[in-house]
């Protein structure tokens, strides 16, 4: 159970199995039998090593992929099962989701993408399109806010999918790999950003990595997952005072420890 | 510097056609070529004189309206059919099968039906954009990114939300090709239909020219048609920079290089 609060959201006895395909004669068992739970306002972080079924776990609770077996819980309701009701993508704008991708539309220029969310939620006004401009603000994107994603620098592009997202303040954020394609020196910056915004409103955070040390670096909590299927290898709570100076994260005391632990789990 | 140089190396080839034309005259005879000096002269006269307008707009009424008519239904088609594969799998082959018949074999029959006015070229017109403009547009509807549309539903957008904010941008390059392939087509049918029967259209001004052998009114009615359609694709050029700067594509990027030579 976590150690902040309320449990918001659960992972209950997850199955996914992709069907064989030609190529494949057996089928794919992505995740086995996956169960954790999330606290309200808690930053957990899910470390593995590429292809261990996180991101189908991520697509599972964002309802846009349903589970083999098991179910997902979501304050106290169950929104996903096996025998799928309809999916019903971010359930109601509950939870949101920034993808690998930035998915960014194209067509749109940076503001108008980061107010896409509100806009299709007949929610725009002059608070939300004020408090997206802060958002922009905060995160070095002023002054960018008619340049078209082609315009803009990969670390830019990131920024922007992760404001469109907490600009609608959804309860629950999934992040898979967020800062996955850019490089070391953006990603700190993306990173001290992200616990920057995240400490505004200390929303829910599910976010799923394949780098340790960023795991580490931001979370509350950090689930380890094993090559796939997917299952639980260990489980760390990360001690770590904030605010955190991610610059010197590894000289932190603690810090190589917990490393070197999760990185023989995850062998 | 550059600009300059581009519109004189198309002027040189503007001269060469020209002289071409001239040596043709001198070899067969002008009763087969006329001149490019007598075929300008009478353009120009024509032009003055409100004929050849009188005709290209009649042309022109016929390609537009033949567009409207089939190229509207056409590129809206593969929206209705996205939500329902089912309706799409048995339209398919009746709508392969129409693509392929050759529509000026069913010409006559547009006469035969519509009269010899501009019903018929309308029909015409229509009969063969309509399938240009649907597999342009389904071409367009289903390159649509899965993630996109994943993206747009979790942020809470409805089925008319995703049809405005990201199907229809991502399927218009598709469309905008559409029109620019459609929009010779369109001219060329309304001629053709002009040619078969009719007593207006630039079409028509050919064909009478060309029953009294004046080779130069023949001539000089191309020039014209030759002028309607690199004005319609100079407009669409226009429209489509315009519609999609958002694109970053190797031209706009030869051009940032020309801005900068």
């Amino acid at each position: 159970m976590s150690h902040s609060g309320r449990c918001i959201l659960e992972v209950r006895n997850v199955v996914k199995v992709f069907p064989p395909r030609p190529g494949r004669t057996d089928a794919l068992l992505a995740i086995q039998d996956l169960s954790f739970t999330v606290g309200e306002g808690e930053f957990l972080t899910l470390v593995g090593p590429s292809g261990a079924g996180k991101s189908t776990l991520l697509n599972i609770i964002a309802q846009i992929d349903t589970p083999s077996a098991g179910e997902i819980w979501f304050q106290g309701r169950p929104i996903a099962t096996a025998f799928g009701n309809a999916l019903r993508p971010g359930w109601d704008c509950q939870i949101g989701y920034v993808t690998q991708d930035d998915n960014l539309l194209p067509w749109r220029n940076l503001l108008d993408n980061v107010l896409f969310p509100l806009r299709v939620q007949r929610r725009l006004s002059a608070e939300s399109v004020e408090r997206a401009k802060m958002l922009l603000k905060a995160t070095g994107l002023e002054g960018f806010e008619r340049y078209y994603p082609h315009e803009l620098s990969g670390g830019m592009r990131k920024r922007a999918s992760l404001i469109r997202t907490l600009v609608y303040d959804p309860p629950v954020i999934l992040m898979d790999e967020p800062f996955g394609a850019v490089d070391a020196q953006t990603r700190s910056q993306l990173q001290a950003d992200l616990l920057r915004l995240w400490n505004l409103g200390r929303k829910t955070i599910v976010f799923v990595t394949h780098d340790i040390a960023e795991a580490v670096a931001l979370a509350d909590r950090t689930l380890v997952l094993t090559r796939a299927p997917a299952g639980l290898a260990g489980e760390h709570l990360i001690e770590i005072p904030r605010p955190r100076d991610l610059g010197n994260i590894y000289t932190l005391r603690g810090f190589a420890e917990l490393y070197e632990r999760i990185r023989r789990q995850i062998q | 510097m550059i600009r300059a140089k581009l519109v004189l190396d198309r002027l040189l080839i503007l001269i060469c056609a020209v002289a071409t034309w001239q040596v043709c005259s001198f070899v067969f005879g002008p009763q087969w070529f006329s001149t490019p000096w007598i075929t300008g002269g009478r353009f120009i006269a024509s032009l003055l004189d409100g004929e050849i307008l009188h005709h290209a707009q009649f042309t022109l009424a016929a390609a537009a309206a033949g567009f409207l008519v089939g190229g509207l239904p056409g590129m809206l088609l593969p929206f209705a059919l996205r939500r329902s594969p089912a309706l799409t799998a048995m339209l398919d082959p009746y709508l392969i099968g129409g693509y392929g018949v050759p529509k000026l074999a069913v010409a006559p029959l547009f006469i035969l039906w519509f009269g010899i006015g501009l019903g018929s070229k309308i029909a015409l017109v229509a009969s063969i954009v309509f399938f240009l403009m649907y597999f342009n547009a389904a071409a367009g509807v289903k390159a649509v990114s899965i993630q996109l549309l994943d993206m747009a539903r979790i942020a809470g957008a409805s089925e008319a939300d995703m049809a405005r904010h990201i199907i229809w941008p991502c399927a218009s390059p598709y469309i905008l090709a559409g029109i620019r392939i459609s929009a010779p087509y369109a001219i060329g049918a309304a001629v053709v239909g002009e040619l078969i029967s009719s007593n207006q259209g630039l079409g028509y001004l050919i064909q009478a020219a060309a029953m009294d052998f004046n080779v130069t009114a023949v001539f000089a009615a191309l020039i014209g048609l030759t002028v309607l359609v690199v004005g319609i694709n100079w407009i669409l050029d226009r429209t489509e920079r315009w519609l999609l700067r958002w694109r970053r594509t190797e031209a706009t990027r030869v051009r940032r290089f020309r801005a900068a030579a």
